[in-house]
């Protein structure tokens, strides 16, 4: 009965597909090749009514199989490509899509750039949700190869420029570039997501042609929108551009303190926390201390000798002036029953004194003030530095001797 | 930390997810992603460059060997399988066929109650069946007049029974018209137990272990762990694995790591009272930290990192709900995360104790039903990650209630299917410091926690089970990091490589690979015979419980090597070797199907003849040890006999002064009743001197129906009791037999696994009890008493009371510990009396399976019994 061939055939093609996925699995690219030929014949009875049809699978598999294959060449990989975009209409623009992709990581700019242009202007009834995501990312991309070509060209102009031609036709082409990369920028960056490649080009794009306002705004709107990932790289860029355009301390400052808010661990809280050192505001050098304090809780940064020179510095300056000694003891009560394990303990001081002498240095400083002359930390170390006669680990060990009583406030 | 200067793109959006769609086969390959600006740097000179998400170059790992090479001998002891769906579902050709049109398992709910009946006659109608057994007449003639009115002939009954059997499945059952009528008159009062609510426990039960087959989640995280030598370049390392019948047993075993591993020395054995569900560890400072878990308690071993130190254990807890996770952190020595199915978590510090981070039964994004939670470690040592089914969320330890973020959320905004659900998370931290993978029954993602809710890197994994395992192998700078995923009931391994997290952006690298499951090797077998072969069959496709990996870097090649655990306690190994390294080999096995027994595992020559030699060798030695072991239970499996010189030696029984009067007594007494065959419970209890006869055991308080039963019966008025409880009222039985399943149902694996430790803890943070928890000294004197709370029928002490702890000898007399070790019903009052007699020289009780070499590892203190192994010989049959 046709019921029954229907319940057969499905067998079959599971039983296919699985040597397929079998020999796939175990990188036997030519036997999944002779396998999916014998699939291919599943298209013809294509009942299924499951989210991932037989022609997603051949799309899906043959891509794979001809990225990995020995014997395949560019060529064939656009035939197969451009039959799959003709099997199905759901699938056209993602087929696209990464037809593209795969143009682009081989370097094959311009006929990425062909493709993406057809499948701009491909319309097919109503577009479901996922479609229009699909064309908007196709347009986003194609702005962003209008971009590059934008660039090539400024280059190829200020190259000249400095030879005092200048080509009208070109730098016709590159306004042209611009205006068709900024519109199809600006549109995917309104989207919620990550944009960060399409978001540098268009402020680089903004920046040329002085719209210091809009790439303000468009900054602005990707770091602080709530509806946004909290993207630190949109806080970074924020804060570059500020640089750029050389804004006040305060409003780097202000960039940075949302930066620290939301990833207290990210390489740009040394910088922080040497701008705020230089402040003269008590309250700023006060946040500096919670920065590099904050920074050093996180495992990535245990052996980053610039953070614990940051902290040794602040530490030794308030324990010279012996002011504000309440604000390291404010910062210690919460770390004071793990940090000794976590960054003093002995294993520790064996193992930096024999990596990295300037880490210890700075370490054993921080401790011996932390936690006294006692701590096996700073005896450790100050012990191997007298030994090996370094200089300034005989200072250190006057140093922090001379203020062991700064450790008793502190612990008290 | 270096964060990358800019993403892949993706969309973000908010809410429940949107994609349909459920396990697709292909839906891994073929897809790049997205791309970005490879180097944009360098930019200037000539097109950009692009890099994929998906699909880059990665290292190519080539299997070594054709199939997985066990590492260990297999463990002593024959191995119980945890059923299987034929022992659960109902498989009857007409329902089948009934069914056809229709999803959904049939339990066979009446084999299991009648297996109930038949192994437990006694406790299904004993007393009814004492009472009645003049009613019922079991011959064949026809029954005369006054006999007649009282009497009911059984065989036809049986006759009736046997013709249902042969139309069992056919709808017209009416016929048997005595049947219904003998089964309609006796249904409310022939049982012993009351059949609804026995009916009702053992649905439950059925439910419980079909969920179970169908996924089990408390082997989340894997019983398996490697830790590798302390002393750089050295070839040594150290598994950690449970073992035994009850896998209760934890081993630490040296392995050397040469051509194939190999274990190396006597592994130091700990043994635990409940089975070991998962096993985690991490080095801190050198020293590497192992956590245990199994229902009820989680323990902690410190491991020194120098090669052949000894194991230390360093404490235990003990949870009311059963765990189901404990991590260690990597961060802090002696810390480690426990979450219970309750829904709370714990930091859990040895110094410190427990401190309680959340309790919240309900799960976190939406509503799931799925108790499971999981807590990993994250980049801040004071930030833990809490996961259930709907997502992951990080708090922060010392302010758990304010500070926390939403790490991962099923839904929009992570791009998942619906129906999604987290599996198994893991902190990725020696990879990268912030990096955390979540797998779910479709996807893998990796998640970067400074960039919350957006997965850097997604990929659907195909697997055919959720994979339950993870091992991360972190690559040096420039090289890829490698994950490996692993299911359980599949035994599906899957090799995954990922590179960037600091520099440059998340990408997934080269193609997933997989390898081979335990299984595989069958086909590389020579040909076995049939029951052989079934038994292997059996052995080799038990579901996975944990995975190890390593990598071995030498002159000239890099191999990874891979351990995978099955729940038999079985350890096998694959080697891969990487291509950069490694000498060209003949890869033209690539396209050869193999036929079962002709396999380049045994026949053709691999790339080094050694390699190929002793993992022949190693399998030859494995089956050889395995059939060995195998043939032993059948033998004895017989009924087990007490022959009297086992019981008496010769000098007992004779006596350096010649017997005293009592003593001769006796002996003639034995002589007597041998010589006649009678029943021992013609012997006269009176005409012995007093104190021989046991005492009879007060009845303390509430004593169960079985023990009041049985104290009846010693002291003779059996009769009368049976008339005391017959005006019992029914309800009253009803709460007993329900309070009486609840003690089983929490007396079940929580056995003290304290007792193997030298410092042990009780928290009472959930309600534990302290009453059964003896310091372990208690036993130390008498390390082979079985003692009688680890037997499921035996009742708990009463909260509040002293221990009971019965003297030796009574708790050996017990039905229990009687039972326990395989004495017939009928024998156990012989042995009773036996024994009562001679309570001044006890007996040697029977040798206890364990062998010497195994004892002599264990530390003095950890020698004690448990119960656990011994109680659980049998085949479990559904809810007994």
């Amino acid at each position: 009965s046709s019921h029954e061939h229907r319940l057969n055939f499905k067998k079959s093609k599971e039983a296919c597909l699985s040597y397929i996925q079998d020999a796939m699995l175990q990188k036997q690219w030519k036997r999944a090749a002779e396998f999916l030929t014998c699939y291919v014949e599943s298209l013809e009875k294509d009942y299924s009514r499951e989210p991932i049809g037989p022609s997603e699978m051949i799309w899906r598999i043959g891509t794979e199989i001809l990225c990995h294959h020995s014997h395949s060449s560019m060529k064939e990989f656009n035939c197969f490509m451009e039959q799959m975009k003709t099997l199905g209409v759901k699938r056209y623009l993602k087929v696209c899509l990464e037809h593209v992709f795969h143009l682009l990581c081989n370097g094959q700019i311009d006929e990425a750039y062909q493709n993406l242009s057809l499948a701009e202007s491909w319309r097919y009834g109503e577009q479901t949700a996922i479609q229009d995501k699909e064309m908007k990312l196709i347009q986003a991309y194609r702005g962003l190869l209008d971009y590059y070509s934008w660039s090539k060209q400024k280059n190829i102009l200020l190259e000249h420029g400095l030879d005092g031609f200048a080509d009208l036709s070109v730098e016709q082409e590159m306004h042209s570039c611009f205006r068709k990369a900024a519109v199809n920028l600006k549109e995917i960056i309104k989207i919620p997501g990550v944009w960060d490649l399409f978001v540098k080009c268009y402020v680089d794009l903004l920046e040329f042609y002085g719209d210091h306002n809009e790439a303000c705004q468009v900054l602005n709107e990707y770091a602080y929108n709530s509806k946004f990932p909290a993207n630190p790289n949109a806080h970074v860029y924020l804060y570059q551009f500020l640089k750029r355009q050389g804004e006040s301390k305060k409003s780097l400052i202000s960039a940075l303190k949302i930066l620290h808010d939301i990833v207290p661990s990210h390489e740009l809280m040394i910088d922080f926390n040497t701008m705020l050192q230089k402040s003269k505001k008590r309250k700023k050098r006060r946040l500096g201390l919670e920065v590099i304090f904050a920074a050093l809780d996180y495992a990535g940064w245990k052996e980053n000798v610039k953070a614990w020179s940051c902290l040794a510095r602040q530490v030794k300056q308030i324990v010279i002036s012996k002011k504000h000694l309440d604000w390291i003891k404010q910062e210690w009560n919460s770390r004071k029953d793990w940090w000794p394990a976590f960054h003093f303990s002995r294993y520790l001081a064996k193992r930096n004194w024999q990596e990295n002498k300037s880490l210890s240095y700075e370490k054993a400083l921080v401790a011996g003030i932390l936690l006294g002359k006692d701590c096996k930390y700073f005896k450790y170390v100050s012990h191997q530095g007298c030994k090996a006669q370094v200089k300034r680990f005989r200072m250190l060990k006057k140093f922090v001797n001379r203020h062991n009583p700064v450790y008793l406030r502190i612990s008290g | 930390m270096e964060f990358p200067a800019a993403l892949f793109p993706s969309y973000f959006g908010a809410g429940p997810p949107r994609e349909e769609g459920g396990p697709a086969l292909a839906a891994g390959w073929g897809e790049r992603g997205q791309v970005l600006e490879g180097s944009p740097g360098r930019r200037q000179q000539a097109q950009p460059a692009f890099v994929p998400r998906r699909g880059g170059t990665g290292e190519t790992w080539d299997p070594a060997e054709a199939a997985a090479v066990p590492v260990l001998p297999p463990s002593a002891g024959r191995w119980i399988p945890s059923p299987a769906l034929q022992d659960i579902l109902y498989r009857n050709n007409v329902c089948r066929k009934l069914r056809a049109g229709r999803s959904g398992a049939t339990l066979d709910f009446a084999k299991q109650l009648g297996h109930f009946f038949v192994d437990h006659p006694e406790d299904a109608f004993g007393s009814m069946g004492r009472l009645l057994h003049k009613n019922f007449y079991l011959g064949n003639s026809k029954l005369k007049r006054p006999a007649r009115s009282s009497t009911i002939r059984m065989t036809a009954l049986m006759k009736d029974i046997d013709r249902l059997e042969a139309r069992r499945g056919c709808h017209r059952q009416h016929l048997a018209s005595r049947l219904r009528w003998f089964s309609h008159l006796c249904r409310d009062w022939l049982f012993e137990v009351p059949l609804g609510l026995l009916a009702d426990c053992l649905h439950e039960e059925l439910l419980l272990q079909w969920s179970d087959l169908l996924f089990d989640d408390s082997l989340t995280g894997g019983a398996l762990a490697w830790l590798p030598s302390g002393d750089a370049g050295s070839r040594m390392g150290r598994l950690v694995h449970p073992g035994g019948q009850a896998m209760n047993h934890l081993f630490f075993q040296d392995v050397v790591l040469e051509e194939l591993p190999h274990g190396r020395g006597c592994p130091a054995q700990f043994e635990l009272s409940g089975r070991i569900r998962q096993v985690a560890a991490a080095r801190v400072d050198g020293e590497d930290f192992v956590g245990v878990r199994s229902d009820y308690h989680c323990g902690v071993w410190r491991v020194p990192g120098r090669t052949g130190s000894a194991p230390a254990p360093l404490q235990v807890i003990r949870t009311d709900v059963p765990a189901s996770c404990l991590t260690v952190s990597p961060h802090l020595p002696g810390e480690l995360a426990v979450c219970t199915e309750s829904g709370t978590v714990y930091l859990w510090s040895v110094e410190t104790g427990l401190q309680q981070l959340r309790h919240d039964p309900q799960t976190m994004f939406f509503r799931d039903h799925s108790p499971w939670r999981w807590s990993d470690f994250t980049a801040h040592p004071r930030v833990l990650s809490c996961a259930d089914r709907t997502g992951l969320q990080c708090l922060d330890a010392r302010a758990p209630k304010k500070c926390h973020f939403d790490l991962f959320k099923v839904g929009e905004e992570a791009g998942c299917q619906q129906g999604e659900r987290v599996v198994l998370p893991m902190y990725l931290g020696r990879a990268h410091p912030s990096q955390y993978l979540v797998t779910t029954q479709f996807s893998v993602y990796v998640l970067d926690e400074r960039l919350p809710l957006v997965p850097v890197l997604k990929w659907p994994h195909m697997m055919k089970a959720p994979p339950l395992f993870a091992h991360l192998m972190p690559g040096d700078p420039g090289r890829t990091h490698k994950v490996l995923l692993g299911a359980s009931r599949t035994q599906e391994l899957l090799l995954l490589q990922y590179r960037g997290g600091s520099q440059s952006a998340c990408q997934l690298a080269g193609a997933p690979q997989k390898l081979h499951s335990i299984t595989g090797c069958l086909q590389h077998l020579p040909t076995q015979l049939p029951h052989h072969h079934h038994l292997l069959q059996q052995r080799l496709g038990a579901p996975a419980a944990g995975l190890a990996a390593t990598l071995q870097k030498d002159r000239t090649c890099e191999t990874m090597l891979v351990f995978q655990l099955s729940e038999a306690g079985d350890v096998f190994c694959q080697r891969l070797t990487h291509e950069a390294a490694r000498p060209p080999a003949p890869t033209s096995r690539d396209e050869a199907t193999t036929a079962p027994g002709s396999s380049p595992l045994f026949e053709e020559p691999a790339s080094s003849p050694l390699g190929l030699g002793t993992a022949v060798l190693r399998y030859h030695r494995w089956l050889k040890v395995l059939f060995r072991g195998c043939r032993k239970p059948s033998q004895r499996s017989l009924p087990p006999s007490l022959s009297q010189r086992r019981l008496f030696t010769r000098k007992d029984l004779e006596g350096p002064t010649g017997p005293t009067a009592l003593q001769r007594q006796v002996q003639q007494w034995l002589r007597q009743v041998m010589r006649e065959g009678g029943h021992i419970q013609h012997w006269e209890p009176l005409a012995l001197q007093p104190p021989a006869l046991p005492q009879l055991p007060e009845p303390e308080g509430a004593l169960d129906l079985l023990s009041t039963r049985l104290t009846a019966a010693w002291s003779g008025d059996w009769e009368q009791w049976w008339e005391d409880r017959t005006s019992f009222s029914v309800a009253q039985r009803q709460r007993a037999l329900r309070e009486r399943r609840r003690r089983q149902k929490r007396a079940r694996g929580r056995r003290s696994l304290s007792a193997s430790f030298t410092s042990s803890l009780t928290y009472q943070s959930e309600l534990s009890e302290l009453s059964d928890a003896g310091p372990p000294q208690l036993y130390r004197g008498h390390p082979h008493v079985l003692s009688q709370e680890g037997s499921p029928a035996a009742s708990s002490p009463l909260p509040g009371s002293p221990p009971a702890s019965p003297a030796p000898d009574e708790a050996l007399l017990s039905s229990q510990s009687l039972r326990c070790r395989g004495i017939p019903k009928e024998r156990r009052k012989t042995l009773r009396d036996y024994l009562s007699v001679w309570a001044e020289a006890p007996p040697e009780p029977p040798e206890l399976p364990g062998s010497q070499a195994s004892q002599l590892c264990i530390p003095s203190s950890q020698s004690q019994l448990s119960s656990a192994s011994q109680t659980r010989r049998k085949r479990p049959r559904m809810g007994f």
